[in-house]
């Protein structure tokens, strides 16, 4: 689905990601985990196409394309979908003509004609349904005077109506209760299929105990520093990341 | 140096003007001595120039270069031609005046309920000797281009409510400069007397047609009795030549409401002053206005709010939308006069940039002599969030879409508080067209 080779980018002169290589067969989901700072969010929103970060060297291919030669719209009409770790207030425009202009944009994008109301309707109610959202919240403003836990609700509202190939969810379950984290992993497992691919960026096991990744990997000041099976995880709860710089000096040797 | 050639040739250009046209202007031998000392009113101080304070920021340079002439009757305009300015469902008694003249054919006033009276003020005038081309109540019409209003107004709606009249239907005033001919003027003066306890809605539309350049003046004076209450709309679309100028001048008796909205889309420049002076008690005024200078456009809003006594309120936000090369400036002056105690005002005014060629001034001008009171003020220039305009393009929306769709939604704000659905969606339907990427999202509005 994505290969990314050796991606170095910095913001204002100040290096972030530090030679980022990682692989992301169709189908599989991957965690990213590791200590604040680290950049895990800095990886996401680049594969996004936000454009303050500048990248200095290494390549992204997505289904075969050069990922970082196309501009975000265009990256989300060929199914790239980004979980915002802090996701935004748009009061005026409500979520669901948030929702049927993103979808209809997509539509345009691969020449198809626009959704029927009464289609988009009824899969909106659908979802709306599978997230525990209400139709009033879904009416309202984008993410306007929504709580924490409900817009990470509404970010995996609108991963199941535009169903994207690479979803990539920066931190969708912290902050969460575990009614909405159930909500949120429900919605992930929903989406797995053997054309999806799922990165989950998250600091915590719990949301990897309810939906198994295929690989974790940490990222540790701008580099991937370890992979492994899930089971990863368990380590990294009992020893946290303090034996990482070990491990970074080992995999730079 | 004889006398003549110390008058500026922009004042002789009027002078000789109002001779030729003073015969046919409405009003008794009163209101002709009282046009007339108007007349040197404005001859005395000219078109106002950067140099005067309250003009700092709003050249009339192109205005006063060229000679407009008073229209000597309204072009024939088809019906039809006002289609496309008609907010659809809008049920509205309707009053139209073309080139400065009531336009009866055009115009629907046929089933006013009683108690209200809609009709044209150069026919009132003459059939009332007894009524002023300025309003008694309204002391004072500060500013040369009222002066000149007063003199050279051909026309306008008149508007009078009885005690406890109540205007269920909007009236929609539809002021047009067809641009039948180069350089015409349109002058004009509405007067709105509201008895006691009485409501009206009233939408002043001011539109242009056509390419030719022109000058519209227009003046509103309310006099509003005891708890009577005003809903204004102001909709100014003239033409991409047109020069728009307009004064409101608002004089409010105790318990009474203004909600004035102000919607400034088109033009190549306009000047609005919007005043009102809250002499009683419990007063309240409103003011809303969003300007969306695009291109070469040019507009400026002065707002004046004198609180007279104690007890009153204003309200007053303004939001601009400067794209191109738009020019925008606000100035609202509170004055709280020192009987004015517990006085309760506040105004907010926030400008969007959107490109690094528009420019916005903008000032709220407080000034308290009473030590009582509570009057906010906050005024902000920005531009879009970028957190934002990324949040709408990882979800698949254009670049220029995503910006329009935000401007919409910050100028959306205060359209929504308007409560006319069909002027709202209206309102909305035309900023979108205006910003760029806008179309695309037509069905926001
Ligand atoms: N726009 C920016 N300007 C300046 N510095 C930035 C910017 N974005 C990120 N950084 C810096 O880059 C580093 C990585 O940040 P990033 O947000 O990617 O970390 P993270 O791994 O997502 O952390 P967290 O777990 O706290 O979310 C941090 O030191 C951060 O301060
Ligand atoms: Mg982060």
């Amino acid at each position: 689905m994505i290969s990314i080779k050796n991606l170095h980018a910095e913001v204002e002169g100040k290096p972030i990601l530090r030679g980022v290589d990682l692989e992301i067969p169709d189908g599989e989901v991957h965690a990213i985990m590791g200590p604040n700072g680290s950049g895990k969010s800095t990886l996401a929103s680049i594969l996004a196409g936000r454009e303050e970060y500048e990248v200095t060297q290494g390549s992204v291919t997505y289904k075969g394309q050069e990922l970082l030669e196309m501009d975000p719209d265009e990256r989300a009409c060929e199914g790239v979908f980004l979980g915002f770790q802090y996701p935004v207030e748009i009061p005026g425009v409500s979520n669901l003509y948030l929702l049927r202009a993103a979808l209809n944009a997509r539509r345009k994008y691969h020449g198809e004609p626009e959704i029927d109301a009464v289609d988009f309707m009824q899969m909106a109610q659908e979802k709306i349904d599978h997230v525990g959202m209400s139709m009033e919240m879904a009416k309202r403003g984008v993410n306007e005077d929504f709580s924490g836990g409900e817009k990470k609700r509404n970010e995996i509202f609108q991963m199941l109506m535009l169903e994207p190939n690479l979803a990539i969810l920066d931190e969708t379950d912290s902050g969460l209760d575990i009614d909405a984290l159930k909500v949120v992993s429900d919605g992930i497992n929903r989406l797995r299929s053997p054309e999806r691919s799922v990165v989950l960026v998250t600091h915590y096991k719990r949301l990897l105990e309810h939906c198994v990744p295929d690989r974790i990997h940490v990222l540790y000041q701008g580099q991937i520093v370890r992979s492994g099976g899930p089971e990863l995880a368990d380590t990294l709860e009992a020893e946290g990341y303090a034996n990482l710089e070990t491990d970074e000096a080992a995999a730079t040797s | 140096m004889s006398a003549a050639e110390q008058i500026d040739p922009s004042i002789d250009h009027y002078l000789a003007e109002f001779s030729r046209i003073e015969r046919d202007l409405p009003g008794s031998d009163d209101s002709k001595r009282v046009r007339s000392t108007e007349l040197k009113r404005f001859a005395e101080t000219g078109f106002p120039t950067v140099r005067d304070e309250e003009w700092k920021y709003t050249s009339l340079a192109a205005v006063e270069k060229r000679r407009f002439e008073i229209n000597d009757e309204s072009a024939a305009i088809d019906k039809s031609a006002l289609d496309a300015f008609m907010p659809k469902g809008f049920e509205a008694h309707r009053l139209v005046l073309v080139d400065g003249y009531f336009n009866a054919g055009l115009s629907d006033l046929n089933d006013l309920p009683a108690g209200v009276t809609v009709r044209s003020f150069a026919d009132h005038l003459r059939d009332n000797a007894g009524v002023g081309v300025k309003a008694q109540e309204v002391d004072d019409e500060p500013g040369s281009l009222a002066a000149m209003n007063a003199a050279f107004f051909t026309d306008g709606a008149y508007v009078e409510t009885a005690s406890g009249a109540v205007l269920e239907k909007p009236l929609h005033i539809i002021c047009v400069s067809s641009g039948a001919h180069d350089d015409r003027m349109t002058q004009v003066r509405h007067r709105y007397v509201f008895g006691e306890n009485s409501q009206a809605t009233i939408v002043e539309h001011a539109i242009g047609l056509g390419d030719k350049a022109y000058f519209a003046n227009v003046v509103t004076e309310a006099v509003m009795g005891r708890n009577a209450q005003l809903k204004r709309v102001r909709l100014q679309e003239e033409s991409e030549r047109g020069y728009h100028v307009s004064a409101f001048f608002g004089q409010q008796r105790r318990d009474s409401r203004i909600f004035n909205h102000a919607f400034d889309l088109g033009g190549r420049l306009a000047r609005i002053d919007t005043n009102s002076r809250l002499v009683d008690q419990n007063a309240e005024v409103h003011l809303n206005g969003v300007f969306v200078p695009t291109g070469r456009q040019h507009m400026d809003n002065h707002t004046m709010i004198d609180h007279d006594t104690e007890h009153s309120i204003s309200r007053e936000q303004y939001k601009g939308v400067l794209a191109g090369h738009g020019r925008g400036v606000f100035n609202g002056k509170i004055l709280i006069r020192k009987d004015a105690q517990k006085t309760d005002s506040d105004l907010s005014v926030d400008a969007l940039l959107l490109s690094d060629k528009a420019e916005v001034d903008a000032k709220p001008e407080l000034e308290i002599y009473a030590d009582d009171v509570t009057a906010g003020h906050g005024s902000t220039v920005g531009q879009l969030d970028e957190d934002a305009v990324f949040y709408l393009k990882s979800r698949g929306i254009s670049e220029e879409g995503a910006r329009a769709v935000l401007t919409y939604s910050f100028a959306n704000a205060l359209v929504e508080q308007l409560g006319i659905a069909p002027i709202e969606r209206y309102v909305e339907a035309t900023l979108l067209k205006k910003l760029p990427g806008g179309e695309a999202f037509a069905d926001l509005a």
